[in-house]
């Protein structure tokens, strides 16, 4: 990703030093804003996650739009720091508190480390630039099953109980399921996997009933038969689940969903900011960025600023209650 | 479906000039990341992922399959070589092939491996070419109750494992089985033993262990003995013109236990989630069972390498049936493999194949392709390998230490780790110093949280009630299954020995 060469460099010094030499004679304020981002700075991207994993794809898809339309004028640098769910990239972010050209994206596990790990950081510590999509979970059982539909299902739960399988306990897998069951009225077993293939593979042998995931992981199997879908907990129902019903359509909407956002450094600079703000503006309404929603199934769901911080702490709370009353953290 | 035409025409996409050529670099970046102790084909795989990016699909998939491939085959090297299994499908190759590298064999075992290895992932291939549909049947009926019973399959063949020094042994599995617990608690989200600290939220990775326990200690033990003073500082005498080539006595050996491996690899990686780990070590096992001579096994038998490797690579194959059948990667590699599908926005399932003949077939067509590439790629570079034994131990100890801990490092960025593979090379140097077995404590430390968790994952579906394992098919055809290789293979074997034989293995 680096374009720089040794002459650009020299060049783009001599400017540097120009702009230094001039600066005293230009009115102070108005450069200031100009100043963001420059040219001769490199963006230091973490990617909290090994290559090809969510994270990492949506990171680099942001950074594929910022070069392919020129949004950024210098080098971006994006690096995959991965280790302790999340914890030792964003604790690299962390690190560089009042910095303007650190940036990172964010995703489940930014909300969930914290909670069970001593972290130094908490979501809100971050200065918030955008939430720019939720991962939202559709409910599934075998393709052979006898329960047809939603409403069939929350009967047969209600009659006796069901088991539902999902990844992860201190996760939103287990969080939509258990609230959702608290508004429908039924009881269930949450059974635990370490993986989306496990629980899959468990479904498809028929020891599980039913189970949560990500639309986007087994839309393969939806689509040949396999498996059928029973309703969704996003606001809106992506174009490949056509005909699903959402939570909120039949009166049990929960309103928890996993953010993917982007955030600079503790305490970055104001302008910096505002910068990222205008130009995820931007980013949002590229054709490139619609593909990745659609091919992700992810629900395009904006928030800018500070709303965003305000977003995180809810949604870390909303966590931190449900899984302080089954034990799952102290 | 014609499955010939289908074959040709992946062929026909994979043999063109630039295909070949990242065919050919695949595998050579695979061979040398899998050689790195730490590295197996799943870190491989993540780490050059992002070379691919910007690729044509098809180069793309015959690229990472390629390493895919490379790993697999370079991953052995330093089990024979130095004693440290790069990943864990390789611990079982350990436990022959480095009594083969001590007793000055070590040319002929690196190319029997690559032998092993080439047989193996085409046999794989075949089958997947044959008869993938009837094995996706296989790959979707197994639940919690099935991989429990796997994983006490797995654990059975830990008593092979331990052998006469049962006691030793026994505290070593427990050693195994205690680090297995670290980690948070699958069932109710909360931490054991993890401090607080978020990098052991995931549990203790068994790749710093095992390269602790067998590479640095077997490192530390050979100071200990003062090899490094003794003779040329080598760890063998090593004449390379004579000793080179494997035997026909090699080959003739153990033709029978290629072709028995090649089938039970396979069909052990066509389960999602088994794969290459438990495949070797059920290999072993059986081909010790199976053998007139199992007393000579963990001394340098041909037939304990050979079984290993040919199962992992054969399992390796059927991992790609999930993938490609059902979209459920099978291991931790196929999981790369299926984030680089998404990534090119395709959307793996049944339908997959019918979608995109191209890609599935270009796909089949260059494991062909690979596992050609890689024998020759191996016999060409087996020499230059093999000098590395003839390095003086004094040069070679710290080279070693200084490439494991990078390798260790590098794989999750985690200093916890490193202080872990560097703890372990302490213990297990003390555990060779008085007979315990490393190779149990790895084992048990791989299978005791997958027998945990399953285990777990059963009771909550069944309500407490044990009688699952009975009622669901795929389990009684595995209790099926263990029973004859537990019970009924010693027995045939005992009963097939000629009274002199049955002495030989009595005294």
């Amino acid at each position: 990703m680096t374009h720089t060469t040794k002459t650009q460099i020299s060049w783009l010094k001599v400017g540097a030093m120009a702009a230094l030499l001039a600066a005293p004679l230009a009115v102070a304020t108005p450069a200031v804003a100009q100043q963001y981002p420059s040219a001769d700075e490199t963006l230091d991207w973490t990617i909290a996650f090994g290559p090809g994993g969510g994270n990492d794809i949506m990171a680099r898809t942001i950074i594929e739009i910022l070069t392919k339309y020129d949004m950024y004028p210098g080098d971006i640098s994006p690096e995959n720091r991965a280790g302790g769910s999340g914890a030792v990239g964003w604790g690299y972010l962390f690190a560089q508190s009042g910095d303007s050209y650190g940036i990172s994206t964010t995703s489940g596990s930014f909300v969930t480390t914290p909670l069970q790990a001593d972290t130094p950081w908490q979501p809100e510590d971050f200065t918030p630039v955008a939430l720019l999509a939720t991962d939202d979970l559709v409910l599934v059982v075998n393709g052979s099953s006898e329960i047809q539909d939603i409403e069939e299902f929350i009967a047969a739960a209600q009659a006796s109980p069901m088991n539902i399988g999902g990844t992860g306990t201190v996760n939103v897998d287990f969080i939509v399921p258990t609230l959702f069951a608290q508004k429908a009225g039924f009881e269930f077993d949450y059974v635990s996997f370490n993986s989306m293939a496990d629980q899959t593979t468990a479904l498809l042998s028929d020891a599980l009933d039913a189970m949560v995931g990500n639309p986007g992981e087994i839309l393969g199997l939806i689509e040949s038969g396999e498996l059928r879908p029973l309703v969704f907990s996003g606001q809106n129902t992506p174009a490949a689940l056509e005909g699903v019903p959402t939570m909120g359509d039949i009166g049990f909407d929960i309103g928890v969903s996993m953010p993917r956002g982007l955030i600079l450094a503790p305490d970055a600079p104001a302008e910096a900011q505002d910068w990222w703000i205008e130009t995820m503006k931007k980013v949002v309404e590229t054709p490139e960025w619609a593909e990745y929603i659609a091919t992700n199934t992810l629900t395009p769901t904006v928030i800018y600023g500070e709303d965003f911080r305000t977003f995180l702490g809810n949604t870390k709370n909303g966590f931190e209650v449900v899984l302080r009353e089954v034990g799952a953290i102290d | 479906m014609d499955i010939f035409s289908d074959l040709m025409m992946g062929l026909s996409l994979a043999i063109t000039p630039i295909n070949l050529l990242y065919l050919l670099a695949g595998a050579m970046l695979g061979m040398i990341v899998g050689v790195i102790p730490g590295f197996g084909p799943s870190a491989g795989l993540a780490i050059l992922l992002p070379v691919t990016f910007g690729m044509d699909p098809v180069g793309a998939i015959m690229m990472l399959a390629a390493i895919y491939y490379g790993a697999m085959y370079g991953g052995t090297i330093t089990s024979i070589l130095l004693n440290t299994p790069g990943e864990s499908a390789t611990v079982a190759s350990t436990f022959d092939g480095f009594p083969l590298a001590k007793n000055g064999r070590a040319g002929p075992a690196l190319v029997m491996q690559a032998v092993a290895s080439f047989v193996g992932g085409t046999a794989g291939v075949i089958m997947i070419t044959l008869m993938a549909p009837m094995f996706a049947q296989v790959s979707r009926s197994f639940g919690p109750p099935e991989y429990f019973l796997l994983a006490v399959m797995g654990m059975l063949t830990l008593i092979v494992m331990i052998g006469q020094q049962w006691k030793l042994g026994i505290i070593s599995a427990m050693i195994g089985f205690a680090l297995g617990t670290v980690g948070v608690d699958l069932e109710t989200g909360q931490g054991r033993y993890t401090f607080g600290s978020a990098e052991l939220i995931g549990g203790i990775y068994f790749i710093p262990i095992a390269i602790g326990l067998f590479g640095l200690g077997e490192l530390f033990y050979a100071f200990h003995q003062g090899t490094h003073k003794t003779g040329t500082g080598g760890i063998v005498e090593y004449d390379k013109e004579e000793r080179f080539w494997p035997t026909k006595h090699d080959f003739m050996s153990t033709r029978m236990t290629m072709a028995r491996n090649s089938v039970l690899g396979f069909i052990v990686g066509v389960i999602p989630g088994a794969g290459a780990t438990i495949a070797s070590l059920m290999a072993y096992s059986t081909e010790r069972s199976l053998s007139k001579h199992p007393e000579r096994f963990g001394k340098g038998e041909m037939a304990g390498l050979v079984a290993p490797e040919t199962a992992n690579n054969a399992a390796s194959s059927g991992a790609m049936i999930p993938l490609l059948t059902l979209g459920i990667p099978g291991s931790a590699s196929t999981a790369v493999l299926l984030a680089a599908f998404l990534m090119w926005g395709l959307r793996p399932g049944p339908l997959f194949m019918e979608q995109n003949p191209e890609l599935a077939w270009g796909l089949i067509a260059s494991m062909y392709l690979g596992n050609m590439v890689l024998l020759i790629i191996s016999i060409f570079a087996i020499p230059l390998f093999v000098q590395m034994i003839k390095v003086p131990y004094r040069i070679l100890g710290p080279c070693v230490i200084v490439i494991c801990t990078l390798g260790t490092f590098s794989v999750h960025a985690s200093f916890i780790e490193t202080y872990l593979m560097f703890a372990a090379g302490i213990v297990g140097f003390f555990m060779r110093l008085y007979g315990f077995s490393p190779a149990a404590l790895v084992l048990a430390l791989v299978l005791g949280p997958l027998a945990e968790e399953a285990l777990r994952q059963t009771l909550t579906i069944s309500r407490g009630s044990f009688s699952i394992f009975i009622e669901r098919q795929a389990s009684l055809w595995i209790i099926g299954v263990t029973l004859l290789l537990v019970v009924g293979l010693p027995l045939l074997n005992r009963f097939g020995k000629s009274a002199g034989d049955a002495e030989n293995v009595g005294s």
